[in-house]
């Protein structure tokens, strides 16, 4: 891949999302350790990532809301290889991303950390843990959580 | 709309990788486009003067990105057209420009459409992200999370598949090793060397459970058909293929919206409808062209379209023969798995098979005495489900 067009440290640097009206409150809320959905006021039902209505009853009158960071795995992958994402990945070969059930409803995609590849399976309880991947943006990551015998 | 309109003409030219170094050519969208028109108008004996006043359907490219994409593609051929239609459906463009035209020819706006789908993602000047295909929610909400694109999306799918219903890669590896065995006797197709069972099973792992030969290959490629009102179709060409039906539906969850089924694609609303419209059976297929980004598509598919049970996909693809020579021949051109995915235009590839075949004229692949073949189209990859654009066709000799 060439970085002709950027220099080394964008090249090398975490692939950011952009921070928009829609979704800034979610960004600035994992700067507080806070993982935000957004929730209807109408119906009531929850959803992620984040739209401008409710895509359940249609309503624009959505809220943010603290998620309680808990949920179950439905499925993930092993990556093994970087495709059509930032080269520093590359330091973080094996990993598992999960596409993890929150216990309000809505699934999310998120990077498995803190535990072994064989931890992740389909159906873990897992929880969420705030990563500070660069000096202004952190991401959720989910581990397993541990049992309590 | 059953048998109103017709395909009387098609054009693919042959994949490549612009790998220079090896021969291969390096050429832009618009050779493609340009090549792909002149194959599909010699195949129709008609002339480009004779779209002057028609229609023409354009499928956006990954290279270039060009937003104002179909007034470029009609100024470079040289065509006025009286309607324009644009698809920006994904691995689905070229199935939309069909059924859209269809749906002029049949409203009489026009007699004839020329589609062209064509596209050159191998030939972006670097591997930069300046010509690749960008979703706002896999910028937002997926690359920071970790997320390589459509291998991870199809991993999580394949995953469950396989939690749910115990498919095995070897499954999934036999519609892999037939799809190539159909490509060796494909002059265009990019992969033609035989595949065994281990080279599928021990082929490089990109984001478990997908491995390298799960994955479509990417090419440059232009692919083109024609289709013209059941009159207009008679006085072009003794061997019409008719679209004998079609159905489609569009960002479908099977279950509730936040925790669907992902094993379901929205090929299962779709099929019905479009064999309602054709009055046939899926066993009345005597091919289907199924749309193989992912080997795991192919098995989930064959259940939506009703050839097995949902679950059933494996042990069905296990127990029937999907060659040419078999009870269900299955991508008889070898598919995108092996003769090459042409970014927005890979799609293409088996509509234009399915009226190859339906013609008589896929040569050392033919399918014997061809009546009705099936075609699908799935694009558009979703967050946490699976595919939003949802296509099935089914074509015919006779209405």
């Amino acid at each position: 891949m060439s970085a002709s067009s950027e220099t080394a440290e964008q090249y090398w640097s975490w692939t950011k999302p952009e921070i928009t009206s829609l979704n800034k409150p979610f960004w600035d809320g994992l700067r507080r350790r806070e993982l935000l959905i957004q929730r209807c006021k109408k119906c009531g039902e929850y959803q992620w990532y984040a739209r401008a209505n409710c895509i359940h009853c249609g309503s624009r009158e959505l809220e943010w809301v603290k998620s309680s960071g808990k949920g179950k795995i439905y499925s993930y992958t092993i990556i093994n290889m970087v495709v059509g994402n930032s080269p520093i990945f590359n330091k973080e070969l094996p990993y598992a991303v999960a596409l993890v059930e929150l216990d309000e409803g809505p699934r999310m995609y998120a990077m498995m950390t803190d535990c072994y590849l064989s931890d992740v399976k389909i159906d873990a309880p897992v929880e969420v843990v705030f990563k500070d991947v660069a000096p202004d943006l952190t991401i959720p990551m989910f581990r397993p959580v541990k049992s309590q015998e | 709309m059953k048998g109103r309109v017709a395909v009387v003409g098609y054009g693919e030219t042959p994949y490549d990788r612009a790998r220079v170094e090896r021969g291969q050519p390096r050429l832009t969208a618009e050779e493609y486009a340009s090549w792909a028109m002149d194959l599909a108008l010699k195949s129709a004996g008609l002339s480009k003067s004779d779209f002057d006043g028609q229609g023409l359907g354009v499928a956006g490219t990954i290279y270039p990105h060009a937003e104002i994409w179909s007034a470029e593609v009609a100024q470079n051929l040289g065509i006025t057209p009286k309607m324009i239609i644009r698809a920006d459906q994904g691995g689905a463009a070229a199935a939309a420009l069909l059924t859209q035209g269809a749906l002029a020819i049949n409203a009489g706006i026009v007699d004839m459409f020329l589609c062209i789908v064509a596209d050159a993602p191998l030939s972006i000047p670097t591997a930069s992200a300046s010509g690749a295909r960008t979703w706002r929610y896999e910028n937002d909400y997926m690359l920071p999370f970790g997320m390589m694109g459509p291998n991870s999306i199809f991993a999580f799918i394949m995953r469950r598949h396989m939690h749910q219903y115990g498919t095995k890669r070897e499954h999934t590896g036999k519609i892999a090793i037939t799809q190539r065995y159909h490509a060796s006797m494909n002059p265009v197709a990019y992969l033609k060397a035989p595949m065994t069972m281990d080279e599928y099973l021990s082929s490089r792992v990109i984001a478990d459970p997908i491995h390298l030969l799960d994955c479509c290959i990417s090419v440059n490629g232009g692919l083109a058909f024609i289709l013209a009102s059941k009159e207009k179709a008679k006085e072009i060409t003794d061997k019409p293929v008719y679209l004998l039906g079609f159905g489609e539906c569009n960002n479908y969850t099977h279950g509730s919206k936040n925790r669907p089924d992902v094993t379901y694609l929205g090929i299962v609303k779709a099929a019905p409808d479009a064999y309602k419209m054709a009055g046939i059976k899926p066993q009345d297929a005597s091919f289907v062209e199924i749309y193989d980004d992912y080997t795991i598509a192919v098995l989930m598919q064959l259940e939506d379209l009703g050839f097995c049970k949902k679950g059933e996909g494996g042990k069905f693809v296990e127990q029937t023969d999907i060659s040419i020579n078999g009870q269900l021949p299955v991508n008889t051109h070898g598919g995108q798995l092996s003769a090459g995915q042409a970014g927005i235009g890979g799609g293409c590839s088996h509509i234009v098979e399915a009226v190859r075949q339906l013609r008589e004229e896929a040569g050392q692949r033919q399918v014997k005495d061809p009546k009705i073949g099936i075609v699908t189209a799935i694009g558009g990859l979703a967050y946490g489900v699976n595919l939003v654009h949802n296509v099935v066709m089914v074509f015919g000799r006779e209405v």
